[in-house]
């Protein structure tokens, strides 16, 4: 047998790479940036305020980025999940060919790159594309425009999200015991309220994971408000990377990435919190 | 069963509204709508852009294309941006696939086999490879780069591609090495086999489907990476998936189109040839992460 100490320290060992590119790219990158949005030069010496975030808040085509980006990334992640869910619950629950084809389908998107996504998204909402064109045999010829602003983009993030977010939860649904749900109905309850009392909560956590992680996803997402979104408003991943780029402003941008952090600090602490809750077995 | 519920009167009245729920024709037909209107949703844009790449002409309210062309394949095949960018593409995705193995493969073993002080944070601590909205940490870490002097270099684009890998490579070969028998393993070791020995004829062999896994979601997380090569790649390193962004923007419909299953080829081809492996409980794995 070995002996413990030999194994903790072989343990500390062999994780040691993978810690470093973590703490590299991911932990020093992301304090760097906090602390260095937080400096601000006053005077000739360096003090630390919030002035770069007043200037950003201030700035009103920013300030409605911001907005609009946690209108777009909540309606995105509400409709993924508003699909998802029911999609789930007819997977684990109904045997059958429908059932069969269904989870087929489901998964395509898992396999498009999200730029081809995107692309294939416009050519079918843009005016004159392929939905366009079957509205007009039906006669209808004015429609709202469906791509190159909001609604595109959460059409889009919604096919690109509904794989992982249904994923997720069949695996959480098919976790519950059938004699749990039987018994239930042994005692009269009907569907609805097996739902409510039974399947809902014991999938509550599959259900932080999917929620949280929809949130971080779609609010870090830069490919879909690029290729999909509209000129103005525009998401803050858009508007991020033209300052970084464009505008030669990284300061901004970099004061921009730490408000998305802010914003999605409780989906990532909800998230790391329910996958340690599901794995708690495996950790 | 039956006998009994029947004698119980009905409590919950939430149950009552939905009576129709165990009508059997409601269910599938209800489950039927739903198929053909996903199927529409996810299939639509995908076959809308099939055609547009074999589209020659396509004018507005055609169904379907006026002539069918094979003539934007050449066009994108002789560019030679196009053709540099899978050069590119075939460099960075198999190096980021294969440094990430290296980095992380015997950490998932000590994280699943070794007790070490901290072990569960340290597993956790990966997660946070998720917690972050992406584009915000890459815009982080280009800033980052640029005082490192990385922008636009291989290493910084292998670097930036190998962020989204990392919870793969982790996370997936722990659960597969945590999930191997530990018998068979002392069973090798009780009849004589060195430890080595053992790791390479019995562990490694069982744990292999696991580890393919975590590997082809590594690629295909490194292949498809489009945000964080654009920012810290171009103009020197311009990827498949930054190609796209390209062609979408500036060049007609076609060429897009037909880029786009230049694109998705690997996907399809590795997916198809990993099929086996692929089971709903892996795919599961990597997604959940």
């Amino acid at each position: 047998m070995k002996s413990s100490s030999w194994e903790g320290r072989a343990g500390l060992l062999l994780v040691l790479p993978p810690l470093i590119v973590l703490v590299l790219l991911i932990l020093v990158p992301a304090g760097q940036a906090i602390v260095s949005t937080l400096r601000v030069e006053k005077d000739g010496h360096v003090v630390y305020s919030l002035a770069r975030y007043t200037e950003i808040l201030h700035t009103i085509s920013l300030r409605r980025s911001v907005g609009f980006t946690v209108r777009v990334t909540i309606a995105s992640a509400v409709a993924t999940f508003g699909l998802a869910y029911p999609l789930a619950l007819y997977l684990r629950f109904t045997k059958g060919w429908v059932s069969t084809l269904l989870g087929a389908l489901f998964i395509v998107p898992l396999f498009i790159p999200t730029v081809i996504a995107s692309f294939a998204m416009t050519t079918f909402l843009v005016n004159h594309g392929y939905v366009g064109t079957l509205l007009h045999y039906v006669g209808i010829e004015d429609m709202p425009s469906l791509v190159y602003n909001a609604t595109g983009i959460v059409l889009t993030e919604v096919w690109a999200s509904i794989p992982f977010a249904t994923l997720v939860l069949l695996a959480g649904l098919q976790g519950i015991d059938d004699a749990l749900i039987e018994s239930a109905r042994d005692v009269g309850a009907g569907p609805m309220r097996t739902f409510l009392a039974v399947v809902l909560p014991l999938n509550m956590v599959a259900t932080v994971i999917t929620v949280s992680l929809l949130f971080i996803g779609i609010l870090g997402s830069f490919t879909i408000p690029y290729l999909v979104g509209g000129n103005a408003p525009q998401m803050l991943s858009v508007v991020m990377t033209n300052y970084f780029g464009s505008y030669l402003r990284p300061d901004i941008s970099v004061g921009l990435a730490v408000i998305t952090f802010a914003i999605a600090s409780l989906a990532g602490v909800a998230y790391v919190v329910g996958v340690s809750r599901r794995e708690r077995h495996a950790i | 069963m039956s006998v009994t519920t029947d004698t119980i009167p009905r409590s919950g009245g939430g149950g009552g509204w939905f009576w129709f729920w165990s009508i059997d024709a409601f269910r599938r037909s209800l489950g039927l709508l739903f198929l053909i209107a996903l199927a529409v949703f996810i299939l639509g844009p995908l076959l809308s852009l099939i055609l547009w790449a074999f589209a020659g002409e396509w004018f507005y309210p055609a169904v379907l294309p006026q002539v069918f062309s094979l003539k934007w394949w050449t066009v994108v095949l002789g560019n030679r941006s196009v053709v540099d960018s899978i050069r590119y593409s075939l460099m960075t995705a198999p190096t980021v696939t294969v440094l990430s193995a290296i980095i992380c493969l015997p950490a998932a073993y000590a994280f699943a086999r070794f007790e070490f002080p901290g072990r569960k944070v340290l597993l956790l601590s990966f997660l946070s490879a998720n917690s972050f909205p992406k584009i915000g940490l890459y815009i982080s870490i280009a800033t980052l780069f640029y005082r490192m002097n990385l922008m636009t270099t291989f290493w910084g684009v292998v670097l930036i591609q190998l962020v989204s890998t990392l919870l793969f490579m982790i996370w997936i070969p722990t659960g597969t090495f945590r999930g191997i028998n530990r018998s068979l393993e002392e069973a090798a070791r009780d009849v004589g086999a060195s430890g080595l020995r053992t790791f390479f004829k019995i562990t490694l062999p069982i744990a292999m489907p696991g580890l393919l896994v975590a590997g082809l979601f590594a690629f295909l997380a490194a292949f498809d990476e489009a945000q964080g090569t654009l920012l810290v790649g171009s103009p020197n390193f311009i990827t498949m998936p930054v190609m796209m962004y390209t062609l979408v923007l500036n060049y007609p419909q076609p060429v897009g189109a037909v880029f786009s299953i230049l694109l998705t080829l690997p996907s399809l081809v590795l997916l198809l040839l990993a099929q086996r492996f692929l089971r709903q409980g892996y795919l599961a794995a990597g997604y959940t992460l």
